[in-house]
């Protein structure tokens, strides 16, 4: 019976040992550049987490704590592109590769409901209380199933470059 | 035994610890509602859209004449009534207008307060609540003007809302406008202060296009018919198209309320349009 108190109590240490990283700042932001006007917004409230025992990566953000700099951007970006008021979330969930300078994450991107599996190549850097992510990646809006109405087809460019800078602390 | 319980407990605490990494994120999540309607009116009426803080929204009211004049007039096509107007967004809940009707030659200088937006999460709030008062000006010459008695502010009445509006879905939104006009000339025997309430509805049929519906019940006085538009918004990117059918021909609160004398059992039906264009002026 003592062993097994021990082994609960084992257990219970290393949950709480467990090398945890987590923030709700993070920023995500992302532009693309067409004929006509570039396109671009930033997020500040995401949220992200990383645990390094079993190098699990989650990152999830609202739709709609996208800023732009034009409001009818904005609102076009949620009523009739992300469709937030169905898809109100995005988010990564992924295994973080090799740690060294240049690692590369694996895992499920979903945005506007359909998750793709996706390989993102990036930096991850570790500090004694915190962790400092960055990546730049691009997305296809097709694989999303995020639709461009031909009218304004021209405005809008068919791929997006997302950027990630995040400063993870521990918990 | 010992064993089976060891391996049992292992598994739950891998899986707690999956669980945990999620639970960490939390939901902590605050959506404020937008988009309840396409555009700053529904029909005729106010919604409970502002225009965006830095944004000029320029709209283009114009009603045709009744459809029920025949073809000599074109089915009302030869015949047509105007309002221009500008708003402007001072910050994100509050904004300023100034518009001109043909009808009466009327001037309307407005302000619109957004007192409460519809959110959810944990600060839920069921209803976008906004504030909205106009105050019109006729410039029209009537011949009480020469009367000794007159003065500047007989040409002017007033109109003041409670928009209360919920975005049932992302499709469905609905109205409840309860509305209060003054005059401050009325002809003997008539109320000064004029009390109404009005419906109003838009439903989405695709991302850019629903059919919106409106109309105002006289409460006090209801000698003039109740205002009733049926109408389609088109988005377009920076313009909104609104075609309606409606039974008022005017275009701000004391006339398409109060003053409206056409039925639509009677085909007195006027075709008309809104166009908005919206301009970003801050940076």
């Amino acid at each position: 019976m003592n062993k097994i108190i021990t082994i609960i109590l084992f257990f219970f240490i290393t949950n709480i040992q467990a090398q945890q990283y987590l923030t709700k700042k993070a920023e995500i932001s992302f532009f693309s550049k067409a004929p006509i006007e570039d396109i671009s917004a930033v997020n500040t409230k995401v949220s992200a987490v990383y645990d390094d025992e079993t190098k699990q990566l989650v990152f999830q953000l609202n739709i709609s704590d996208f800023i732009f700099p034009k409001p009818l951007m904005q609102e076009h970006f949620n009523e009739n592109y992300l469709e937030s008021d169905k898809f109100p979330k995005s988010s990564f969930s992924g295994i973080v590769g090799d740690i060294n300078e240049n690692l590369t994450a694996k895992g499920t991107l979903k945005i506007h409901g359909v998750p793709n599996e996706v390989e993102v190549k990036g930096s991850l850097e570790k500090t004694n209380d915190s962790v400092i992510i960055n990546a730049t990646f691009i997305i296809k809006l097709k694989d999303y199933k995020i639709k461009i109405p031909r009218v304004v087809m021209y405005n809008i460019a068919e791929e997006i470059e997302v950027t990630i800078k995040a400063k993870l602390k521990k918990i | 035994m010992k064993r089976i319980l060891l391996i049992l407990l292992f598994c739950q605490a891998t899986v707690f610890a999956q669980d945990d990494l999620l639970q960490l994120l939390g939901d902590d999540s605050n959506y404020k509602i937008s988009s309840t309607f396409k555009g700053v009116k529904i029909v005729n009426g106010q919604s409970v859209e502002l225009v965006s803080k830095g944004d000029l929204l320029f709209l283009i009211q114009h009603r045709f004449g009744p459809l029920n004049s025949g073809a000599y007039n074109l089915y009302g096509l030869d015949n047509s009534q105007v309002r221009f107007g500008l708003d402007y967004g001072v910050n994100d809940w509050v904004s300023v207008g100034l518009g001109r009707s043909s009808f009466l030659k009327t001037i309307d200088a407005n302000t619109k307060i957004k007192l409460v937006g519809q959110s959810k999460g944990e600060e839920a709030f069921p209803f976008s609540l906004v504030w909205y008062s106009s105050v019109f000006f006729k410039q029209a010459i009537w011949e009480d003007m020469q009367a000794e008695s007159y003065v500047m502010s007989d040409q002017m009445s007033y109109a003041h809302q409670f928009l209360v509006a919920r975005k049932m879905n992302s499709n469905l939104s609905v109205q409840l406008s309860p509305t209060v006009v003054h005059k401050n000339v009325v002809t003997e025997g008539n109320a000064h202060d004029l009390f109404s309430v009005g419906l109003g509805a838009r439903h989405k049929l695709t991302s850019r296009i629903s059919v919106n519906a409106e109309c105002f019940l006289q409460l006090n006085e209801d000698k003039n018919i109740n205002p009733l538009s049926v109408g389609v918004d088109i988005e377009t990117g920076g313009h909104v198209f609104q075609l309606h059918l409606s039974n008022s021909a005017a275009m701000f609160e004391r006339a398409f309320i109060h003053e409206t004398n056409g039925s639509w059992l009677d085909g007195d039906i006027y075709f008309g349009f809104n166009i908005s264009r919206v301009f970003t002026l801050a940076k």
